[in-house]
């Protein structure tokens, strides 16, 4: 990172700016120092801004969020990831993303991004404005599951569960761009998605057996 | 299915009969004799004659669960609630010389900041403090910001310096290890070393003279590694208490009635005033029992706020504070005559449990027949966060020694490693099972020449067995209510883990009722609903089961007599309850039209546990298949297949998928899974998903899960545990079919398969 090797000015320090921001994240992990610089002392209403694009923010700042084709309101810290402000902040919340590991490794959170899956644990809230966000809940509900999910079911995709939402989320894009995938296009496909329980198999088996079904309707 | 009347009240008491039971206690079983009514009652019948039993059914809720419409604890939130996090040590054995959280109480949004009440910690992440903040991460920020200031003690944490004369010692002198759950019972003291628990079994004198009429000898040193549970839901609750007189918890808990005693001491409260409550939970694997320090620690911020609480543990937190599976050192030498016959086996066997005392099965494996044998077991201390019930407890470590010490006999006499098993296994149940797993995976046609054949591809098959009691006790309490519009209800207060309880609490009302799946309710995971188990030991199928058999087989006498009246006066015990209907006196009336006589509160039978539905004791095996890259060391999990027996198996659907699971966590313990200490600073070097490697998508061999539908048995037994251990040796003796190096250490990853390969090739 080139950023690395630029003069170090004294008014750096206090810039509170997102890129400042996610180096200090991958340099330090979020310390409480950088904490410090972020956010203001009082996250009260009366601190709340609008972002404005090429603008520095801080304290909470008001955004707008289009979540399975829904506009949400929602109020938060910059450093707040989608995931959190999906399951903490909206109201009422949409708890189908799981936060599992918080660091991009196990998938439970995966949400769709303009049609493309993302952790949602390392996509900030402010970073998802304007895009198209589709969790677990946009694919079907209990009493009317997408060819996806009911596969799931059929074929005891699932255990605890816990890992579930990802999975389908997952796998649901990945056939939008393969309709007809072999096993190893499917393990590939799946492979940044964790289970704890044992459930692999028949996860392979429901987004075959969701292929196929895709395909004959 | 068995049709006989209800037994005529009688004047007199019901006839007693004695019975063993398992207890769980922190998920570890111990048995204990109880008494039970002796009368006549309900039956399973033949296996082939269930209509949803014994078939395959989707589990109940699937389609909440793949919709994100499941609400699980971590999924909780209620109005004015605040998020509390925890504040670890991050040393391995300090005390605590300053503690001031007065800055961090001034930042953003805290509410309230608690001390953990310890003044010594002696294993790196420990939770000294913890903090409720409006937002996690306010509570994050003020976490950090408490200032505690320690005077670092020495700490040891591996057990090759643990055991040393002059080691660091873990515990403190002369005082009882923690309370933490054990095969062992009597409680151990810090002694001079960091051995405690000592326990001897065996005549030394006799083994040593059976040794010398050996036709061969293996001596050897096994060693499983620590590992994690990862349950993807953390552990942690939502208190929900805001003041006043009564609270609700939401836990992800293996017990909803392991937490309300404690939370309502926490809170000031009575018990009966506390509720708790689990509808989905994110994986336990024997890790989820009691409130835990975190429940702790949450009760007691909620009640300094008087708001409600959301405590759910980090990643980090889970993997240093959250409990492991204990670690295991043991030393084996066993003998054998030519004929196959294990004539004597020594075992020194240490458990690796930090601070606690971790878990063992001692030798020889019960699963086998060993002639003399002499064993000592220790509890081997580190300065590490306590060992705690890991899925089968003590079983992995153990069978993984056994099965391989037997493997490297079996080669060393050169007879064929499955009748070298058949002739030490007393119970012929194992002998069916292994031939059958063997015809399935073509075992005759494996590979016979270890390590031979051209290329650096090799293939191999290995095989072991495993055993697991699964019985229940008398601790669920059912009401079945059949409403006067049809509806069924099934009330019971135990928990569904993932393993498919709902499912099967609802097919045993339905199948009895003759009706459908989707006819039948079940209201579980509340406290409020009637005295249950606690899922451990793999207790839960047969301590539920029999109770909800009871309550529906009541239900279904009772309505008979109260039918009878539709259906030409038909004697209760002959009316016929199938397919929505109910059948008699040569009349069949639709469900609902007959439920329509019922008084307009319906009615409520209550089910008590039954012994004679339940049975404990199952057996199981694992054969697998892999290749092993001699060039690189990776081994590659082709295939793996478990026969598997469980008397009745309630939904084949569900067990099948807890085999695969038995048989994927047993392929992460094989090959993948270790916690990593760094011995000098005392900590562990992988507490995330980044660096604990867990199987996944791209390591998934092909898995072949078959009930063993020759166990005729009309009774439930849990399967959950037995699931997991035999595939661990099977997966290390395919290792060594495959490339004729023998790795003893777990897991199973290319260095240690490149340092044994270059051995043999020294040695050779």
């Amino acid at each position: 990172m080139s950023d690395e090797h630029e003069p170090k000015k004294k008014s750096d320090r206090h810039d509170p700016s997102r890129r400042k921001f996610l180096k200090g994240v991958g340099v330090a992990g979020a310390g409480a120092a950088l904490v410090d610089h972020i956010i203001a002392p009082d996250t009260g209403a009366n601190t709340k801004k609008s972002i404005v694009a090429g603008q520095p923010v801080n304290g909470n700042v008001d955004i707008v969020l289009d979540v399975n084709g829904a506009k949400r309101n929602v109020s938060v810290e910059p450093r707040t990831t989608l995931l959190n402000a999906l399951r903490n902040h909206l109201e009422p919340a949409v708890t189908g993303p799981k936060l599992v590991c918080d660091m991009g490794s196990c998938g439970a959170c995966t949400v769709l991004m303009d049609g493309k899956n993302v952790y949602s644990c390392l996509v900030l809230a402010v970073d998802a404005v304007g895009k198209k966000l589709t969790t677990v809940e946009g694919f079907g509900t209990p009493e009317k599951m997408s060819a996806v999910q009911a596969a799931f079911v059929e074929h005891d995709g699932l255990m605890c569960g816990f890992c579930t939402p990802g999975f389908v989320t997952t796998i649901s894009a990945f056939l939008k761009k393969n309709a007809n995938p072999s096993l190893d296009e499917v393990r590939e496909a799946c492979k940044g998605n964790f289970c704890r329980c044992g459930t692999y198999p028949r996860v392979f088996e429901a987004a075959l057996a969701a292929a196929k079904s895709s395909m004959r309707s | 299915m068995p049709q006989q009347p209800q037994a005529q009240p009688s004047p007199t008491p019901p006839k007693k009969k004695k019975v063993r039971v398992p207890r769980v206690v922190n998920g570890i079983e111990q048995m204990a004799e109880i008494e039970v009514d002796d009368v006549a009652g309900p039956g399973w019948g033949p296996h082939d004659k269930h209509t949803l039993l014994n078939h395959r059914i989707t589990r109940v809720d699937g389609p909440l669960k793949v919709s994100g419409a499941a609400k699980y604890t971590y999924d909780v939130r209620l109005p004015n609630m605040l998020y509390g996090r925890v504040r670890r040590c991050p040393h391995a054995h300090a005390k605590i010389k300053k503690f001031d959280s007065s800055a961090a109480m001034r930042m953003p949004g805290v509410k309230a900041i608690i001390q953990a009440p310890v003044t010594e910690v002696r294993y790196a992440g420990a939770p000294v403090a913890a903090v409720a903040a409006t937002t996690p991460e306010l509570a994050q920020d003020a976490a950090r910001a408490i200032l505690v200031e320690y005077e670092v003690l020495p700490h040891v944490v591996t057990p090759d310096l643990a055991i040393k004369p002059n080691a660091p010692r873990v515990l403190p002198e002369a005082q009882p290890a923690p309370a933490t759950p054990s095969g062992s019972p009597a409680p151990g003291t810090g002694g001079e070393d960091n051995l405690t628990q000592k326990a001897k079994q065996g005549d030394l004198q006799k083994v040593e003279a059976a040794f010398a009429n050996c036709d061969a000898v293996v001596e050897a040193e096994y060693r499983t590694p620590r590992l994690h549970h990862c349950c993807l839901e953390t552990h942690g609750m939502v208190v929900d208490f805001s003041g006043g007189e009564t609270a609700t918890i939401y836990a992800t808990t293996q017990g909803t009635f392991t937490i309300p005693q404690d939370a309502a001491r926490e809170l000031g409260l009575q018990q009966s005033a506390v509720t708790a409550t689990v509808q989905h939970m994110g994986g336990g694997f024997g890790s989820k029992f009691g409130i835990g320090i975190e429940g702790l620690m949450a009760c007691r911020l909620s009640k300094e706020t008087k708001s409600p609480v959301k405590l759910m543990l980090t990643r980090s937190d889970e993997f240093l504070m959250a409990g492991n599976r204990s670690g295991s050192w043991q030393k084996l030498k066993g003998g054998a005559k030519k004929d196959g016959t294990l004539v004597a086996l020594q075992a020194t066997q240490y458990r690796l449990g930090g601070v606690g005392q971790g878990s063992q099965a001692g030798q020889p494996y019960s699963v086998y027949r060993a002639g003399d044998f002499y064993r000592e077991i220790y509890a081997l201390h580190t300065n590490e966060d306590s060992a705690i019930a890991m899925r089968a407890p003590g079983h992995p470590q153990t069978s993984f020694a056994m099965e391989s010490m037997l493997d490297e006999l079996a080669y060393k006499i050169g007879m064929d490693p499955v009748a070298f098993r058949k002739k030490n296994m007393p119970d012929a149940m194992y002998h069916r099972q292994l031939d059958r797993a063997a015809r399935e995976i073509n075992w005759a046609n494996r590979n016979a020449t270890p390590g031979g054949g051209p290329g650096p591809l090799k293939r191999g098959i290995g095989c072991a067995a495993g055993t697991w009691g699964g019985g229940g006790n008398d601790q669920c309490k059912v009401d079945v209510t059949v409403g006067r519009d049809g509806s069924v209800t099934v009330a019971v207060g135990t928990q569904d883990l993932g393993t498919g309880t709902r499912t099967f609490t609802r097919a045993i009302v339905a199948e009895e009722l003759g009706l459908g799946i989707k006819d039948v309710l079940e209201q579980i995971g509340n406290s409020k609903l009637g005295g249950a188990n606690s899922s451990g030991g793999s207790t839960t199928a047969a301590s539920l089961s029999p109770s909800v058999k009871d309550a529906a087989y009541k239900a279904r006498m009772e309505l008979a007599g109260k039918f009878s009246a539709l259906l030409g006066n038909a004697k209760p015990e002959e009316i016929v309850f199938a397919n929505g209907n109910v059948t008699g006196g040569g009349k069949s009336i639709a469900w609902k039209q007959a439920c329509a006589v019922l008084p307009p509160a319906g009615i409520v039978a209550h089910g008590v546990w039954r012994s004679d539905l339940q049975s404990r004791g199952v057996h199981g095996v694992v054969f697998a298949e892999v290749e092993v890259d001699v060039e690189t060391g990776k081994v590659r999990p082709i295939k793996m297949l478990q026969v598997q027996d469980g008397g009745l198996p309630l939904n084949r659907l569900t067990m099948e998928s807890q085999i695969n699971g038995g048989m994927i966590q047993g392929l992460g313990m094989a090959l993948f899974e270790t916690r990593v200490m760094d011995a000098d600073l005392g900590l562990q070097v992988n507490p995330s998903f980044m660096d604990y490697k867990l199987p996944g998508c791209l390591e998934m061999p092909e898995l072949i899960p078959l009930i063993d539908d020759e166990d005729k048995r009309e009774v439930v037994i849990g399967i959950a545990e037995a699931a997991i251990i035999p595939a661990i040796g099977a997966l290390a003796n395919a290792v060594f079919n495959a490339c004729g190096a023998r790795i003893r250490e777990l897991p199973i990853t290319p260095d240690k398969v490149l340092m044994a390969l270059a051995a043999e090739r020294r040695s050779a």
